[in-house]
């Protein structure tokens, strides 16, 4: 009894140390860019010496952000882009990654490689393409091309990822439901999927943020400014001669908000996921 | 339902492109920021009144424009008016993106500065054939310099008098002092770095590069020697260690941060230094004269050069516009907003350019009858040298993995071999010359 | 206008024909139960129709396209002398003086990124695997990495190492760790390490969202025997733990793989390479010859040859995890 609750608090005590670290290893970085957009430019480049707080705190990053910039046009683009990504990416996967973990098929094998295969492509290779085709449908400068675009390049992914998410799920439960008389829809979405849901919410993750984060298609496929997504937008603060330093980082902390909500919140479903899955054996 | 889907909107988009045709005009600005934003909508606007005439502004970030605008080169939507940067112009006029000008030009020619007509649009005539942009305004180099350690190291620099390289070299080696952490140049060692050495070197023949039949005047020991003390800057300390993968950014940055006392760089970084230096702090010297001739040897040329694209079909309509943004009136105003010196004759004693204000230097060498442009790095292509071993054999022989000789010649060589192709190649074509305003 | 319409067309047909092939196959006698055989054998095509649909019409062009161009001579500034010219890419390709040191640096980059990545991954998520006070808050902020934009991470790597007014420089004096400051970026090796910090930075959370994932779907019960078993920890987390997340992990570690070995926007904003190719890879030097030289033709080459090396990787790493029998228990 006495070793196996020491063992609990080596365990608690291990744990603790592994989650400082890793929350430092986060934070300090994320701190640093959040002090630097509230400083002064030319605080920010001074050479001789490194201000660990702001000497004059200013804001003025935050209102040219906005202001002269048009942040809340750049976020308003990329949420409409991921939303719609995320959830036509999570559908998709959800259907393809069951079928690939429930049935064996002629031709399965020859499918995942294809999969595969699309990750491996450079990305200039294709966007040249594409850029071709999407001009000639008069998508350029929409945000259309973009959803496109992020649709097919974080498909393969979110379906092989979907597809080892099902094949943990013993098929002994859905056995039962059709057993009970349940058809393959119901059984998919009413026994299934709750058990899923950790995977799904995961995927569905997964997919945003790589729409989220994407910077060369946003630079390609959009001409005009006010289409502009976040990433792009802050790379036009670099120039050719100078980084708006300070309005760069108030961007890049403001970016976070909506991806810290959506993690905060994922845990809360994955809780729930995990106690609707129980089965009686 | 998603081949449905699919179906739908292709044919929705179909339908969608067949629209009235009225005239519209793209225009794509290479290095965007709201205010060259809020310029050029204000601009298009007036132009719109004026002639009915709508255009649409299209930018992308500095950093990504190249690459950009290659992919619509490649599939060709380039858009009607494009600002171009002058290092581009090589690719552009072999893929045959750019349409050239002198036809439009016509006899307007005798409006524009002598700048422009003998020094940008000469040497695109030796270079390309033909005359293929309208510069957007024209900047030179100048020196950088931290005018309150100049006077702590008693260093007596007067912008009229100018100073020679060897002054120059005097001048870093002075400013440099560890024990304040002060450096005394911002040493670039990273892309674009064989081009102000590259400029010293010519200083040295007079602004050439290559002799009559293409071969290069930089295989002699001067040129190895003049080689060996350019990167002694580095290599005795005059540089932070890390300079030698600086770009522009780090360049600039260290500057105004107060880390280093020279910098050699152009007009455009007055506005910079204007935003995050105190005025007794800073100064501008004119580019260093030849040691051999007394002479300054500067590049002077366009940040964002006005072109009209091989796929526009409204050639005519982008000339309009680009005849209505090089207006003087609207010149001025674009250049003063963005630190570049106009185009025009037209443009009068305007005191923002006087010998008391910011460009006072700049101005001073472009009218300097003893100022010489050399010769561009050639005709050909050699961006992929320039994004690569130009700048790469800098950094072996700094790392002390070759010797100066190995690491000038490998460069100079490889130029000499695509200058003497491109002669032969194109017969009747000849070497470059170096210009100068007299 | 024509073409790409015809283009759509074409794969859409190609799909129904597969089908209407696979399901004339599978028919026989037109009985009620050979019926729902066929529908049952027309399921997984049907659940993957979309799917495929989409990426066969966004990938399918490109890729042939490039396997083409890899053999051709095809400058975009050379329109008119496009021709085929056999293994000359390939063979400009190896010329290249810094070539191996290039696939040295690539190599390196990878196995250590990922071996980072997944080491530091799997530890942040067992360590989330129990509950614990704020763990929602936690992870709201842990996972953070992975949600910046590749360039900013990239800047803000740039801009702290920076051997003069970085901030890494600064603290690690400061804590008087080191004595003279290190030119991170201007050194050979330490500028590929820098790179390597901010990639492994990036995807810690990606491995640790994953495996998470799995981690909490093994049942509670297995555990719970386990421990009335008296299993030590240790044995419990070889011969539970991994047996469970195994396929999750082959699966992050394949894919994660590939998308290392393919990045190059890390680099390109870092380090652009330097000093003198010492941070350069495979990509990252495609990246730049592509569009500096326009030559599309060594480009391309570069992409084959990219892509032949991760198919043999993928290859002979599904056949070493015995990918296919594992997650059947």
């Amino acid at each position: 009894m006495k070793i196996y609750t020491l063992q609990r608090h080596l365990g608690n005590f291990g744990r603790t140390i592994i989650l400082v670290f890793f929350m430092l290893l986060v934070v300090l970085p994320i701190y640093w860019m959040s002090i630097t957009s509230f400083k002064t430019n030319a605080e920010i480049i001074n050479a001789q010496e490194i201000t660990y707080f702001p000497r004059d705190v200013t804001t003025e990053n935050y209102v040219q952000l906005f202001k002269l910039y048009d942040y809340k046009g750049m976020l308003t683009n990329s949420l409409i882009v991921s939303v719609s990504t995320g959830l036509c990416i999570t559908l998709l996967s959800i259907l393809g990654g069951y079928g690939l973990a429930r049935y064996a098929f002629k031709g399965k094998d020859a499918m995942l490689l294809f999969f595969l295969v699309t990750q491996m492509i450079p990305g200039i290779l294709v966007i040249i393409p594409l850029y071709v085709i999407f001009s000639k449908l008069g998508m350029i400068n929409t945000r259309l091309s973009l959803f496109f675009f992020y649709l097919i390049s974080n498909l393969p992914f979110c379906v092989i990822t979907m597809r080892s998410f099902f094949e943990r799920i013993p098929y002994t439960l859905e056995e039962a439901a059709y057993v009970d008389g349940c058809s393959k829809l119901t059984t998919l979405v009413r026994i299934v999927l709750p058990v899923m849901f950790p995977g799904i919410v995961a995927v569905f993750v997964f997919a945003f943020i790589g729409a989220w984060n994407e910077l060369i298609a946003g630079t390609i496929f959009i001409n005009t400014s006010d289409l502009w997504t976040v990433p792009v937008g802050l790379k036009s603060l670099i120039g050719k001669y100078d980084v708006k330093w300070g309005v760069l980082m108030a961007g890049g902390v403001c970016a976070l908000l909506p991806t810290a909500i959506m993690f905060a919140f994922m845990q809360k479903f994955v809780v729930e996921g995990l106690t609707a899955g129980a089965v009686k054996e | 339902m998603v081949i449905a889907m699919l179906a739908i909107m292709t044919l929705a988009f179909a339908g969608a492109s067949a629209e009235k045709q009225e005239t519209k005009l793209r225009f794509i600005d290479v290095s965007p920021s709201p205010t060259r934003q809020e310029y050029f909508t204000n601009t298009f606007d007036k132009f719109k009144q004026e002639t009915g005439i709508t255009v649409v502004y299209e930018s992308v970030p500095w950093d990504d424009a190249a690459n950009k605008l290659t992919v619509l080169g490649a599939s060709n939507q380039l858009p009607d008016v494009m600002t171009t940067w002058a290092g581009w112009l090589g690719q552009f006029t072999e893929a045959g993106w750019v349409v050239p000008l002198s036809d439009y030009i016509g006899s307007t020619k005798g409006e524009y500065a002598s700048t422009v007509t003998e020094l940008v649009w000469k040497a695109e005539q030796e270079l390309y054939g033909n005359i293929y942009t309208i510069p957007d305004g024209m900047m030179v180099k100048g020196v950088f310099v931290r005018k309150d350690w100049a006077k702590e190291v008693g260093l007596n620099l007067n912008m009229k008098k100018g100073w020679t390289y060897a002054e120059y070299f005097d001048a870093v080696y002075k400013l440099t002092d560890p024990s304040k952490n002060r450096y005394g140049t911002s040493f670039r060692g990273s892309r674009g770095a064989f081009d102000p050495l590259f400029v010293y070197l010519e200083s040295l023949n007079g602004g050439s590069a290559y002799a009559a039949d293409g071969s290069s005047l930089m295989k002699d020991q001067e040129a190895v020697d003049a080689y060996k003390k350019w990167m002694g800057l580095y290599l005795d300390g005059c540089a932070p260690k890390d300079a030698i993968n600086w770009g522009f950014v780090e360049m600039v940055d260290n500057f105004c941060g107060g880390l280093t006392g020279t910098l050699i760089n152009d007009s455009e970084v007055a506005a910079t230094a204007l935003a995050n230096m105190k005025d007794e702090q800073w100064m501008v010297m004119p580019m260093p004269r030849s040691d051999k001739d007394g002479k300054i040897y500067n590049t002077v040329n366009s940040p964002y050069a006005y072109s009209i694209s091989s796929s526009s079909k409204n050639k005519d309509a982008a000339w309009k516009l680009i005849e209505f943004l090089t207006r003087p009136d609207n010149n001025i105003e674009y250049c003063k907003l963005t630190g570049l010196i106009p185009i025009k004759t037209a443009v009068g004693d305007d005191p923002f350019y006087g010998p008391n204000g910011p460009y006072a230097a700049f101005v001073q060498q472009l009218n300097d009858p003893a100022m010489v442009v050399p010769v561009a790095f050639g005709p050909f292509n050699y961006t992929d040298m320039h994004q690569g071993m130009m700048h790469e054999e800098m950094q072996k022989y700094l790392l002390g993995r070759q010797d100066a000789q190995t690491s000038l010649f490998n460069v100079v060589n490889e130029l000499e071999k695509r200058m003497k192709a491109y002669l032969a190649e194109n017969p009747g074509s000849a070497v470059e010359q170096p210009k100068g305003l007299l | 206008m024509v073409l790409v319409v015809l283009y759509i067309i074409g794969v859409g047909v190609v799909c129904a024909l597969g089908m209407v092939f696979i399901r004339r196959h599978t028919k026989g006698r037109p009985t009620a139960l050979s019926n729902l055989a066929a529908q049952r054998k027309a399921e997984p095509y049907l659940f993957l129709l979309p799917t495929m649909l989409l990426l066969l019409l966004m990938f399918g062009y490109p890729l042939i396209n490039s396997f083409l161009m890899a053999f051709q001579s095809y400058k975009l500034t050379a329109p008119t002398k496009i021709r085929f010219n056999g293994l000359e890419n390939f063979q400009k390709l190896f010329s290249e003086t810094d070539i191996w040191l290039i696939i040295k640096n690539s190599f390196i980059y990878v196995v250590v990124s990922v071996a980072g990545q997944f080491l530091l991954g799997m530890t942040l998520a067992m360590a989330l695997n129990k509950q614990f006070p704020f763990r929602g808050l936690y992870q709201a902020l842990v996972f953070l990495p992975w949600s910046f934009s590749a360039f900013v991470i990239g800047l803000m790597h740039r801009w702290s190492f920076n051997g003069e007014y970085g901030v890494v420089n600064d603290l690690l004096m400061k804590l008087q760790l080191i004595g003279t400051k290190i030119a991170w970026l201007g050194t050979p090796g330490f500028s590929l390490a820098v790179v390597i910090m901010a990639m492994i930075w990036m995807g810690i959370p990606f491995f640790a969202i994953m495996i998470l994932a799995a981690l909490q779907s093994i049942p509670a019960d297995v555990y719970e025997a386990s421990y009335i078993d008296g299993c030590g920890p240790l044995r419990r987390f070889s011969k539970i733990t991994l047996p469970y997340i195994k396929p999750t992990v082959i699966v992050t570690i394949l894919l994660r793989t590939i998308w290392i070995f393919n990045s190059f926007d890390l680099i390109v904003v870092i380090t652009n390479g330097g000093p003198a190719n010492y941070s350069q890879t495979l990509p990252s030097y495609m990246y730049t010859k592509a569009f500096s030289s326009y030559d599309f033709g060594l480009a391309s080459a570069l992409g084959v040859l990219l892509m032949t090396v991760l198919v043999l990787y993928v290859t002979v790493f599904l056949k070493a995890t015995n990918y296919n029998k594992a997650g059947n228990f």
